[in-house]
């Protein structure tokens, strides 16, 4: 095996080194800019600036999406320039897949696997150029976990579906351009037959968002009022939305894999090494080592899921299992550790006070923890997939739906 | 990045495969250790002709000179058994004690021979049950004419009834801690195996035992040899503890299929999948922290805080698996006729073999951040 994240193999070497010196050069002016995981929650829009302009600049030389092919806006490149990506990015505590908060991410892989030929050349390309914000929109107020029971209706009429319903706990304080949604298509069909998934330019009119003002920030309700979706926003076909759904959330659910590292043990580490009771710094006592070690080791497991499913992404072997362990596991710990900053530091993990962080945003991990046990589902429905998958008290296995 | 087995290691894992499925399979194996007659000779003997003790060692020793993730595949088959007997603390750390430390003399002598399975050096490092670290180690090894006497007693040594010597680990006249080897027919020599929720160890004591020059391992410094040794060592008896992991895992998994209750099999109930989702996460927590450990080992990186990280989750992983597989088998598994219970007596015992997971955090943590004050 091999867990290394940088053994470039001949021909690579000189791409990390384009990309390092590339980074350098377009990094620069954002020294003083806070690359924690909060941003978006934080309102900054000096910060998300920086980062819509970064992505687009990143976008144009395909490198949002580099193993994408080239018609649809990627750089047709191997997983070995992806890895120099990731890790280049990385460096700077910034993340690919998150140059600013859009989910195209997700988005894109997605139409690349259902949409057709016309959708994929008209979609795409601007997603990886980096100008599209997408939010996932499919939370509903009577649903919650249960996405399934879609109560948004898009109904056909001729060459548009209109587009009636209510989406909950969605995006974030800035405007989206697309907004990515599960709807029912035929209101008397059967569950998971009668869905279909549309990609909505969220200037149509019809569209009302309305902000919400939640634990991890500014969520937001969308309101669909007789909305006419032109119908070829529709992805995968008249009632298929479920079999869309399902790549959909397989990536989101933690099929995605990552292969950055979170900073969070050693800014805890750097705090305890600074912070002196009695003359001694609190990285000296007994009890901080061992709760920093439940720390790292929980993170460093996580770290090890993330890569699996970053490898058998991309080497297109869906893990059967490791989306939903993963991500039951990430929140649970997260959980944890909210508490472990705080045996450990005090009220400065429930503070947000640059002036006592600095970089470092103790009070975000510690909100994360009970404030992300259920985003895009509950931490039941991990469980339940996870079920299913391994075939729990069933004599057949439910197959991981393949993802790009 | 490539996550896969090699060709060799994946026929590696057949090989093992195969041999535990025919020579230890679950019915003689659950007997085994519920008669506690864990070591068994002649399953010793065939895997000596399969090449798999020393295998790590250069060939001219006898050994194969795997890398360490060949070596750990073989073990975790082996722990999917679990196969008893002392292929790891013989095998591979005894083996690595002398490989390291001996002078060519002692390696060409006693490696061979315990490649061929004749002879099973067997460590004896602390005095201390509740204790591991040069610290527990108070046997002492005095200078007397014509060698050295061995006197003191070791609480804890696992595969002990296996040995036909000891590495035991002691303090000498200037304090510092030697390894000496010591023939298990020496007199002075007695086991006394420890009975209870344990398997395969015993207390041995060392009672004014002669030891030759020759048998000096080390005259010193005997503690940062077994630490370096260790590092090699230790994520094989992980990778053996994973394989473990793995085998409650599948068999957990089956029984939730066809186990019937209250009208439906348990695995329908969320409540009895929720164990199966902590006893994944135990499986895998394991598996990566320790093949990414051998990957850094096998590829000469620095390794030592990867190392203590694997014993501790490994440790720790093998003993909350069969907590959660217990918590799915209810009064069947706590038969002794079960497998589960197998796995749950070994899993206590190799919590405690060559220090508990909360020792291995502590080292881990010194090996990244050094206190100040050390």
């Amino acid at each position: 095996m091999d867990f290394s994240l940088q053994t470039d193999p001949p021909g690579i070497a000189g791409f990390r080194k384009e990309v390092r010196t590339w980074l350098q050069e377009n990094m620069r002016g954002a020294e003083h800019l806070r690359w924690s995981a909060s941003w978006s929650t934080r309102e900054d829009q000096e910060e998300y600036d920086f980062r819509r302009n970064l992505a687009g600049k990143l976008g144009a030389k395909g490198w949002l999406f580099p193993m994408f092919p080239k018609e649809y806006g990627g750089a047709g490149f191997t997983i070995d320039h992806q890895m120099v990506l990731e890790t280049e990015m990385d460096r700077y505590g910034l993340s690919l897949n998150h140059v600013f908060y859009t989910l195209a991410r997700i988005v894109a892989p997605v139409i690349l696997k259902w949409g057709t030929e016309e959708q994929k050349r008209e979609f795409l390309p601007p997603m990886a150029r980096g100008e599209v914000s997408v939010w996932q929109v499919l939370t509903e107020p009577q649903g919650g976990s249960d996405v399934a029971t879609c109560q948004t209706k898009a109904i056909r009429e001729g060459d548009h579906y209109v587009v009636n319903g209510q989406k909950t706990m969605v995006g974030h304080h800035l405007p989206p351009e697309f907004l990515w949604t599960l709807v029912c298509t035929n209101p008397s069909g059967a569950r998971h037959e009668n869905l279909g998934w549309l990609h909505i330019p969220a200037d149509l009119p019809g569209i009302t968002i309305q902000h919400m003002h939640l634990m991890m920030g500014i969520k937001n309700t969308v309101f669909f009022d007789n909305c006419r979706v032109p119908a070829k926003y529709l992805v995968g076909g008249e009632n298929n939305g479920w079999r869309v759904a399902n790549t959909h959330l397989e990536l989101e659910h933690g099929g995605e894999g990552r292969v950055g590292v979170d900073p969070l043990v050693e800014r805890a580490v750097e705090y305890c090494r600074k912070t002196k009771v009695g003359g001694r710094p609190l990285m000296e006592d007994d009890r901080v080592r061992e709760t920093i070690a439940d720390m790292m080791i929980e993170l460093n497991t996580l770290k090890r899921f993330n890569q699996r499913n970053f490898w058998h992404r991309f080497t297109r072997k869906p893990h059967p299992y490791g989306g939903a362990q993963q991500r039951y596991f990430q929140r649970m710990a997260r959980l944890r550790n909210g508490e472990r900053l705080q045996q450990i530091m005090g009220c400065d993990a429930l503070v947000q006070d640059l002036s006592v962080h600095e970089v470092v945003d103790f009070e975000y991990a510690v909100r994360t923890g009970p404030g992300q046990l259920h985003g895009g589902g509950t931490l039941d429905t991990d469980r339940l997939v996870f079920a299913r998958r391994v075939g729990l008290g069933r004599p057949t296995k439910e197959k991981a739906p393949e993802t790009i | 990045m490539d996550l896969r087995l090699s060709e060799t290691q994946e026929m590696f894992k057949k090989v093992a495969a195969d041999f535990v499925k025919a020579e230890a399979p679950s019915h003689l194996m659950t007997q085994w250790y519920r008669t506690k007659e864990t070591f068994r000779p002649e399953l010793y003997r065939k895997a000596a002709g399969l090449g798999w003790l020393g295998m790590l060692l250069p060939e001219q020793y006898g050994g194969a000179e795997t890398s360490l993730t060949d070596c750990a595949v073989v073990f975790e088959e082996l722990g999917r058994g679990p196969v008893p007997g002392p292929f790891f603390s013989a095998g591979v750390l005894a083996a690595q004690i002398i490989f390291e430390g001996g002078s060519e003399e002692q390696k060409k002598s006693l490696l061979p021979v315990l490649c061929k399975g004749e002879s099973i050096p067997i460590p004896a490092i602390a005095d201390k049950a509740a204790y591991w670290g040069p610290e527990a180690v108070e046997t002492s090894l005095a200078g007397s004419a014509g060698g050295f006497v061995l006197d003191g007693s070791k609480r804890f040594v696992f595969d002990a009834e296996a040995a036909s010597s000891f590495i035991v680990a002691a303090r000498a006249e200037n304090g510092e801690i030697a390894l000496v080897l010591v023939d298990r027919a020496s007199a002075g020599v007695s086991i006394r195996p420890l009975v209870g929720f344990l398997v395969s160890a015993a207390e041995v004591t060392f009672e004014k035992v002669k030891v030759p020059g020759a048998n000096v391992i080390a005259a010193g410094g005997g503690w940062q040899l077994l630490a370096s040794a260790l590092e090699k060592a230790l994520p094989i008896l992980c990778a053996y503890q994973v394989g473990a992991c793995q085998e409650i895992f599948d068999f957990t998994v089956e029984y939730t299929r066809t186990r019937v209750v209250f009208g439906q099999p348990i695995g329908r109930f969320q409540r009895v999948q929720d164990h199966c989702v902590d006893l994944s996460i135990h499986l895998d927590a394991a598996r990566y922290a320790t093949y990414e450990a051998l990957w850094k080992l096998d590829s000469g990186l620095p390794a030592r805080a990867s190392v203590h990280e694997a014993k501790a989750v490994a440790s720790d992983g093998y003993y909350q698996a069969c907590n959660f597989a217990h918590m799915v088998f209810a009064g069947p598994g706590t038969d002794y006729g079960h497998p589960l219970m197998a796995h749950s007596v070994l899993a206590h015992t190799l919590y405690q073999y060559l220090g508990t997971p909360p020792h291995h955090k502590r080292q881990m943590m010194d090996a990244l951040y050094p206190r100040a004050t050390a």
